[in-house]
């Protein structure tokens, strides 16, 4: 999965778990100050992240994550080629 | 120190007062960072707001949403149409810089951060709060918080409880400021209860931005609020916070202010070296300097409301002079008992009052102060009994005791008293003594607005702070004018001594320069020298060894006093220097001091002490040996004038020694007025005096009275002096 690919897909979780338009959603955008995640979202979005990419993740870090641009990086690591 | 943002202590610009006013007064309030989960603080301050009633525009700023609680949502602060005047942030820690960004941007002129995460949570949180300071100082921003509470306003005019309290509270005369969100919750249900009502209900956090001392200027001047209550666990600058008291709760139209400052914990006596700082511990200065600034020190919120209700509800009494109408003898007596420890008086009543007491009253009742009613008493009998003494020109005020007993109708008793005081003009307070049974007539009286105290002894409590407050209503106090002293000749000798405690010779020498009563005497080298100076100055003389590695001369016997000729003061020189020697191996001695003998007289001491928190600071009370034993002392921030040095000497149990108790002769008392006027000035003038102990000032008849006999200076360079 190349990078466009990831993204497409990081970002399709999160406008579904936070029911936000794609337009709203850029890679500087923080989850909680742009895209509104309310605090029980932030495990939502971690639980979202680790079914569409098949993965498992460290939840500490991947809960310290703010950032659209973050996430996308956070989950490449995790995501074989 | 922590510097105000409006410059407290300098009472507020016509700007900043616009500013603070937005905090109390704005007219649309945006919230950001609402969230749509009822019971969560995002979601419940925006819907606190609305349920309050908030009479201006209120904007939801929650990101994704569309609406919350049926109003139009918006994305960022810079989309709403409409301008601020009022922030309130519930975002939480990490992204509140950006939101008070973007508010700047906007032009909003408060801003109120709820969410907590800085100061209190360490380094992180203090670099946090760092960027928000920065933001609102540079955009003039009013700043309430971060990790707050909130604010309420209950003036109907605007009616905002932008706090997460779950109730509004009543409306009522009395502000409420508090460090602690957590008690201003507890307040609010204990206030509820009691049937109190506030007119700003403040939780102000962190305080980066708007201080305790802001918002006591701001409060003084707010026409709906009567009295001022401060819960405080922290002082940041303590000097701020006195110079706004004094201000605020002096003279004719001062306004009272009730304070709990919590940790009562003695910290940093241990490491003190000299008398004055082991005494002066804060809390202990903290006490001394409140009373001095005019704030009322309480220890619980029941204090603080017993007196604040009194305050608040009831006129102003023209004196001291309490009757008391009960119908138990035995809480009569214990609250005259109460009444007169707290200062009170109890009056004999006028024989007009007496008669019509007699006509009212059945045989068996007790006509003189307090008035017993007696156990059968009913409502008829209470009212013409309260009636007749607060008629009665000698008494001031009222206290009506109820005891509940089978035939007692409490609560006609208590319209009775509601009715009384409609056409009064002097204050009452009511007991009605247990629970259960008196509940109805509690009621009758709170909502009335008649303070009801469970025990007759809080009462009288509240009465004797009521005075208190009367008493600072009357103050006008002077400002310091400095006295003549030769600043130079002192700077001479402080800035050429290393940091440490000075050597006698040259401590002697700053206090002369500053005027205070030094008897000659001369830093001798050797023996001869001290004979020849003590044939000068004649006999009888003291030799005091001056080595810098003693602090408390006696503990090492270096001193040696009445030498009354050659042969003495060359076998003491010899002798107190072989004693040094031996006691500090190594030691440095300079030499001793040789001075006449002073004469006997009270020994008081005179201390000064740089506080972290208040700066410079004086203390006065009995002096000598056992002045670590009565811990009878006092204490003022420095400079003072002769007005509170007249204070500080009359606070202190030895007073009554100096003014000439048992036919002695009365002291030099304004001698040693002048003494802490001079010292005041001069542990102002140099902050490098950490601090002073003048242990004893020998006082005997004025006038020239006073002798400095021992002396101890500390200096250090802190860090603000570099």
């Amino acid at each position: 999965m190349n990078k466009s690919e990831l993204r497409e897909k990081v970002v399709r979780v999160v406008c579904d778990v936070l029911s936000v338009e794609p337009d709203m959603v850029a890679d500087e955008s923080n989850f909680v100050f742009d895209l509104g995640a309310e605090s029980t979202q932030s495990v939502e979005l971690v639980a979202g992240f680790e079914e569409a990419f098949g993965i498992e993740m460290d939840n500490e870090s991947a809960l310290a994550v703010q950032t659209v641009g973050e996430a996308v990086d956070f989950v490449g690591k995790y995501v074989k080629d | 120190m922590n510097s105000s943002w409006l410059q407290s202590g300098k009472g507020l610009s016509v700007e900043a007062l616009k500013r603070l006013g937005a905090v109390f007064y704005p007219r649309s309030i945006a919230v950001l960072g609402v969230t749509q989960t009822p019971g969560t603080v995002p979601h419940d301050i925006f819907s606190n707001i609305l349920m309050s009633g908030y009479t201006g525009r209120l904007y939801p700023v929650a990101p994704g949403k569309s609406y919350i609680e049926g109003i139009k949502a918006y994305r960022y602060v810079l989309d709403i149409p409409d301008a601020i005047d009022l922030a309130v942030v519930v975002f939480p820690a990490n992204v509140c810089d950006r939101a008070l960004a973007q508010c700047a941007e906007k032009g909003v002129k408060a801003a109120i951060i709820i969410s907590a995460g800085f100061r209190e949570v360490g380094p992180a949180g203090v670099e946090r709060e760092r960027k928000l300071k920065d933001i609102c100082a540079e955009h003039g921003i009013a700043l309430v918080g971060p990790n707050c509470l909130g604010v309420i306003n209950t003036d109907p005019a605007v009616a905002m409880n932008a706090s997460f309290a779950r109730k509004m509270p009543a409306e009522g005369r009395i502000a409420f400021l508090s460090q602690s969100g957590a008690l201003c919750t507890a307040v609010l249900d204990y206030a509820r209860d009691k049937e109190i009502g506030f007119s700003k209900f403040v939780s102000f956090g962190n305080k980066a931005g708007v201080t305790e001392m802001d918002l006591i200027h701001y409060l003084h001047a707010d026409p709906r609020t009567d009295v001022i209550m401060l819960y405080l666990e922290e002082l940041r600058d303590g000097r701020g916070l006195i110079e706004a008291a004094r201000k605020v709760a002096s003279g004719p139209r001062g306004k009272p202010i009730l304070a709990i400052k919590s940790g009562r914990t003695p910290q940093g006596a241990h490491a003190a070296a000299s008398h004055t700082g082991s005494l002066a511990g804060q809390d202990a200065i903290c006490d001394a300097v409140f009373r001095q600034a005019g704030i009322i020190r309480v220890n619980s919120i029941d204090e603080m409301f017993n007196s604040g209700i009194l305050l608040a509800y009831q006129p102003m009494p023209a004196g001291n002079r309490l009757a008391i109408v009960t119908n138990a003898g035995g809480p009569g007596v214990m609250a005259t008992d109460s009444a007169v420890s707290a200062g009170l008086e109890i009056p004999g009543f006028e024989p007009a009052t007496t008669a019509t007491l007699k006509a009212a009253l059945p045989a068996t009742a007790n006509l003189a102060n307090p008035v017993d009613v007696i156990g059968d008493a009913r409502a008829e009998r209470y009212s013409s009994a309260l009636q007749a003494v607060l008629a009665d020109p000698n008494v001031d005020e009222a206290l009506v005791i109820l005891t509940p007993q089978s035939m007692t109708d409490i609560e006609q008793i208590a319209h009775g008293i509601v009715e009384v005081q409609r056409h009064a003009r002097k204050p009452i307070a009511a007991s009605f003594m247990g629970a259960t049974d008196v509940a109805p007539g509690v009621h009758i009286l709170q909502a009335a607005r008649i303070p009801h105290y469970i025990l007759p002894e809080w009462a009288c409590r509240a009465m004797a702070d009521v005075q208190r407050v009367r008493e600072l209503k009357q103050r006008i106090e002077p400002p310091f004018e400095p006295l003549p002293v030769d600043r130079d000749e002192a700077a001479a000798v402080i800035d050429a001594a290393p940091d440490g405690f000075m050597p006698e010779d040259q401590a002697l020498a700053v206090l002369k320069a500053y005027g205070l009563p030094v008897p000659r005497y001369e830093l001798c080298a050797d023996a001869g020298r001290a004979v020849e100076f003590a044939e000068q100055i004649g006999y009888p003389v003291t030799v005091r060894m001056v080595c810098p590695q003693i602090i408390h001369k006696t503990e090492v016997n270096a001193v040696v006093l009445n030498l009354r000729d050659a042969d003495a003061v060359r076998r003491a020189f010899d002798q107190t220097a072989d004693r040094v020697a031996r006691a500090l191996p190594g030691a440095e001695v300079l030499g001793a001091v040789v001075r006449r003998m002073i004469p006997a007289g009270h020994e008081v001491i005179l201390g000064a002490k740089r506080d972290a928190v208040f700066g410079a600071t004086l203390m006065f009370g009995l002096g000598g040996i056992f002045v670590g034993i009565f811990r009878d002392v006092t204490f003022a921030l420095a400079p003072i004038s002769l007005t509170t040095a007249a204070a500080m000497v009359r606070q202190v149990r030895a007073y009554r020694l100096l003014a000439g108790a048992r036919g002695a002769q009365r002291a030099d008392i304004e001698g040693v007025e002048q003494c802490l006027v001079r010292l005041g000035q001069l542990v102002s003038d140099f902050p490098r005096i950490a601090e002073l102990d003048i242990n004893p000032l020998i006082v005997g008849a004025a006038p020239d009275g006073c002798n400095v006999a021992d002396v101890r200076i500390r200096l250090e360079r802190s860090d603000e002096q570099e």
